[in-house]
Order: C-alpha cells, then structure tokens, then sequence
C-alpha cells in the first residue's frame, strides 16, 4: 500500500555546502540518502516530494558539520499481511515462484498455488493448469495476497498465496 | 553546548500515522504489539467471528490470535452466563478445529518467514538453498517431497538429473598473470563476448582471467539435455560460476538457476548431493575430483582432467608442456567428452529401455555400475611389476580399477589370463606374455580405459623395455 507521509530527519552538512545553494544541496542529500531505503515502520521510501520545512541548524562540536532537521514529504510503499498485491513473477521452479512488486520480494510456495496447477520444467518453467488455459511463467502478471512480511534495511520480503478466490493470473505475457 | 544525535528523529506524526495503520489493519507489523487491539477488536464483535468460522482462507495467524482470545472469552462466559450456550458450543468447537489447523509443519523459510503460514521462524533448522534464491531454506521433510514429486515428473519425461563440474571437466581457466610467455599468443586469439554461443577462448578481463571450453563441450550439452536435467556444481565461488553458466548456456536454456556454488555447500571442501533437489539414485555425476564426492562416489563418473593452460598443469604438478603451449588441444570427436556422452546414452538407454522393474524402484547407480562392468567384461588381468613388491595386490588401485571395469584380476599366469600389465618388458610375466600372444600393455591402458569408458586398442599403450634389462 502507497501511502503519502511526512517524516522528519537530522540532516548533517559540511561547511563547504554553506552558501547560497545551502537549501538545495540539502535537499539532494536527502534524496540521495533516504528513497530507496527501507525502514520496519514505513516501508520503502519511493520518492520525496516536497519539504515542509527545515529547522534551525546546530553546529556539532568540534567537526564543524551542521545537522538541520528537516521535515519532508514522502511517498513510502508497504505491504501488509492481508493485502492483495499486483506483482511480476521473476523465476518459477519446483518451490513455487518469485514475484516483485517493486523493492518487494515475494515467495509463493507451490503449497500455496492452487492444486490443479501443475509444474512443467523446460527452458521455461511454468504452472499451468491441466487444460492449458492459465500459465505462470516469467514475467507473467500475478495478483497475489500477502501472508507474511519482513522488512530489513534495503529490502523487503513476503510470503504470498495465490489459493484464493480472484487471486492468480492478471496477465500473460504470451498472450499479450 | 547541545550534542545532536545523527539517527532521524521519529516525529510524533510518524508514531501517530503506525498506530493508526496498525489500528486500521488489525496487522502485526514488526514494531508494534497489535495483540491488544485483537483482543478488543473480537470482543466486540462476537457475533461476527462466528460467521467467519465457515471461511477457511482466513488468515492462520490471525486464527491464531482469535483462538486465544476466544478461549479466554470462553472461560469468562461460562463462569458469568449460561444464556449464550449455543453461542459457546459453536465457540468451542470452532476452537478445537482450527487449534488443528493451526500446527503448521513450516517446511521452509524465505527470509525466515515460513512459506507455508508466513510465521516468523528463528531457528535455523533444514538446508540453505542460497542459489536458487536469497532467504530460501527447506526442511529435510519438504526437500524429500519435492524431490519425489519432481522424480516423477522427470521420469515421465524419460530425463535423469546430471551434476557437472566445471573446472578440468568442461573448461579450464587461469588468471591472466599466470599466463607463460609462450601462452601470451593467446590474447590475441580469444573469441568476442559478443556472441559465446560460437567461441571456445575467452578472455574476462573484468575477472582477470582466461577460460578455455573443452573440446566438444558445446554438443555434449545439447545432446545431454535431452536426456538429464542439468546442474553446475563447482568449487569456485558464485560470481566465477554464474560468469561460466553465461559463457557455457548463454541463452540459459540448459541450467536456468541450477548452478551451485561453494558458497551453498553444506560442507567446506565437499560437494553433496543434498543441496541438488533430485533424488540420489536418479543422479549421475561428472566431476575430475573423487575426493570432493565422498559421500556419493557410486553417482559419479570420473573425467580425466582437461589441462590447457601451463598453469593448470603446474598447479597439478605435471612437467610436460601444456596444450596451450603445444598450440594443440583435445581431439574433438574422441575427446573425455564425445566416450562420456556415448556412455551417458548408453546408461540412459539402459535405464528407461532394459530394466524390467517399476520405473520408481530403479536406481541410476546400479546402472553405472553394470555399464562399467561390460567395459573390461571376459577379460583377465595379469599385473607384472606394478605393485611394490609385499603391497597387497587385492587393494592397490589399479587392481579395484580394473575389477570395477569388469575384469578379473589375477596373481599367476595360466591360460585364461588375456592381458599382462606390466611397466617393464623384461619381467618373467611380460616375456610369457610375448610367448604366448597375449596383449601386453602399460597400467595406462587400464587408466585411459576406465577414463573413455571403453576398451582402449591395446597397441596404443606399448610396454618399454626396463633399465635393467
């Protein structure tokens, strides 16, 4: 799930970025530090989008560095157990398959793909159900639910099931 | 004079947005103890939690926690009132049920989140599976059902799994500083990366290093897959091994993510078949080193080692000059390669065409055994100075050798006996031999034979006179 958040952050700034672009280079070391970071609570940092404000600096004793605190808006990406998710299968074998949905990886086990769906080895392996007619393979759209999730420093990972109703295929790569 | 801490400072917005999150979904997330909020949550709503008996897909965990707070419930509802008595049967029994359901058997781990019930698991119990995935471990109970349900999968295509080693086996590689002199010719030679599907030499800048296919290497992978389900299973680490899938299987066609490294191991300096999701008696092996193989030696074929480059026949202690230096190479159609391919068809023939037993009960290993047998079969084997006088003849290599090829082994001379193997001419047995015509040769027959698994023409291996003759 998306959602848009404000968060806060102690930025520290070398007194050589001091001057004019002061704002701007904080700015970009923010961006540079926090998107694409994780964090158990948040989630994925996807992008900032704006800057509420930044407080007053401190000067840190005996570097010279400055941290200013400064509050921003986020865009930050979370899955939760429970949620049904759109992701991209990346790798199918005998275990099941893996799927991404962004920073987000997510394991099916073939426990947890419905029974009549049956893996064929090949160069491209894929479930497939006995009359052909839905095919899992790589790159394959996959709507899926969440069973499980942990979230580590740069990445997330997820414990998927697609046995349930209006859960599996979306879209199928051949077809398209 | 204040000390600012470098960590982000959690604003009280953020901690108000989790909780609401939290409150909202009713989930557990890491940080958070959402236990409480179940509690209140199903005691609110009772009623609701017993239409949701019926529905299985729900979520095991949150049974989990339901159960608990039902159970409780239960205990108090039966000491306050007696006027909810069904409501309370229904409760009760629903408890025992799903408490049934609940015992997962966790049969592995992905990110140490149970693949089954999404459980955080902590223990570190069952088998790494590292190459096929970051995070992914099975129990030993799920392996043996995967690799059951695959066998019959794969047996249903008439295929077989085969375990290849890369090093000496299907290609040799240096490092470009070990490259001699009279190897820097080389440079100039290697194939582009461009295309890999047609070169043989390449050179790997980026890994500092040079890597030579063994002749023949491209076919005998095409034909093979027809036949097994291939792995890679090396003792280089990860990256060199991934880089050599690319060159051998560009179009990653043959191996997908089957390549093993010795970063998956389960034991240093061994290679086992325990990380290879395919059961043993259907696994044939193809490795230049016995030793790495202890535990599975009745799987494995034994390759003659391929040296090109100086180095590699310096790092084995070989004098000669190297293939390379030679400017020559392994013949293409009677190379290790092309007699391994004829002797996998022919265990592969002999194992889904002659056995008369179920297709389940077969076991590869009995079958390499027999085809081994037939290689030397009728022939009787005399050795002339070969064992150090007082070894016991019985236990010296080249006799098992020869016995596993289907000889007999002999200590005396009399009629029957076929071949003499001798390091000498001038021995009593050597000049018998000559006497009555039968085959004289050097132990490198036997060695050359069981290598190309088939008889090998005797005059090509000459027995020398001695010195002290």
């Amino acid at each position: 799930m998306f959602f848009h958040i404000v968060l806060e952050r102690n930025m520290q700034l070398h007194p050589r970025h001091f001057g004019r672009n002061l704002r701007e280079n904080l700015v970009s070391k923010l961006m540079k530090d926090v998107e694409g970071t994780c964090s158990g609570r948040h989630g994925f940092v996807v992008a900032i989008t704006g800057i509420e404000n930044v407080g007053k600096g401190l000067i840190r004793d005996g570097t010279g560095f400055v941290t200013f605190p400064v509050k921003y808006q986020c865009v930050v990406f979370r899955p939760f157990k429970g949620e049904v998710l759109e992701a991209v299968v990346t790798m199918v074998n005998k275990m099941g398959f893996f799927a991404e949905a962004g920073p987000v990886q997510i394991f099916v086990s073939n426990h947890l793909i419905p029974d009549d769906m049956e893996f064929q080895s090949g160069d491209m392996p894929n479930y497939t159900t006995s009359d052909g007619s839905v095919k899992i393979q790589k790159d394959s759209e996959v709507r899926l639910k969440i069973i499980g999730t942990r979230v580590d420093a740069t990445e997330i990972f997820c414990i998927g099931t697609i046995k349930d109703d209006f859960l599996g295929v979306i879209n199928d790569p051949t077809t398209a | 004079m204040s000390l600012v801490t470098d960590s982000p400072v959690h604003s009280s917005s953020s901690d108000d947005f989790a909780a609401l999150l939290d409150a909202e979904l009713e989930v557990g997330s890491s940080g958070s103890s959402p236990d409480e909020e179940d509690v209140e949550a199903d005691g609110d709503n009772n009623n609701d939690n017993n239409d949701d008996h019926d529905d299985d897909d729900d979520l095991d965990s949150q049974r989990n926690k339901r159960c608990k707070t039902e159970k409780l419930e239960d205990l108090e509802e039966s000491r306050g009132s007696t006027s909810q008595g069904l409501i309370e049967d229904k409760i009760v029994i629903h408890a025992e049920l799903s408490l049934k359901k609940d015992i997962c058997t966790h049969p592995g781990s992905f990110g140490q989140m149970c693949i089954l019930c999404g459980q955080r698991l902590d223990d570190e119990s069952g088998v790494t599976f590292g190459y096929i995935h970051k995070g992914l471990r099975l129990g030993n109970d799920e392996i043996v059902r995967l690799r059951s349900t695959d066998m019959k999968n794969l047996l249903r295509h008439k295929k077989l799994y085969l375990v290849l080693d890369l090093d000496h086996t299907l290609l040799n590689s240096t490092q470009l500083m070990h490259l001699t002199p009279d190897e820097e010719y080389l440079k100039g030679q290697s194939d582009s990366l461009q295309d890999v599907s047609r070169g043989s030499l390449f050179m790997l800048d980026f890994m500092h290093m040079m890597t030579k296919l063994r002749p023949f290497v491209r076919t005998f992978l095409k034909e093979a897959s027809e036949m097994f389900e291939m792995y890679i299973y090396t003792m280089g680490d990860r990256p060199y091994a991934l880089e050599m899938a690319k060159l051998l299987d560009p179009r990653r066609e043959y191996f997908s993510d089957r390549v093993i490294s010795r970063d998956d191991g389960t034991q240093k300096h061994q290679k086992g078949l325990d990380v290879v999701l395919g059961q043993e008696s259907a696994v044939v092996i193809l490795d230049d080193t016995e030793n790495a193989w202890m535990k599975h030696k009745d799987n494995l074929i034994l390759m003659e080692r391929y040296h090109y480059f100086a180095s590699s026949c310096h790092q084995f202690g070989y004098k000669c000059k190297s293939l390379s230096q030679l400017k020559s190479d392994e013949s293409e159609p009677d190379g290790a390669l092309a007699s391994v391919l004829k002797a996998l068809r022919q265990i592969h023939h002999m194992f889904f065409d002659e056995l008369d037993c179920n297709l389940a009960s077969r076991d590869v290993r009995q079958v390499l055994k027999t085809v081994q047998e037939e290689v030397l079969k009728g022939c009787k084997i005399v050795f002339s100075h070969v064992f150090p006088t007082n070894f016991p003849a019985e236990s010296h290599p080249l006799w098992k050798m020869a016995e596993q090829l289907g000889a007999t082994c002999s200590t005396e001379t009399d009629l029957s006996v076929t071949h003499v193997v001798s390091t000498d001419a001038g021995t009593e047995k050597s000049r018998w031999a000559v006497k009555e015509k039968k085959f004289l040769v050097h132990p490198r027959w036997i060695e050359a034979t069981n290598y190309l698994w088939q008889k090998q023409p005797e005059e090509n291996f000459p027995v020398s006179q001695g010195k002290n003759q």
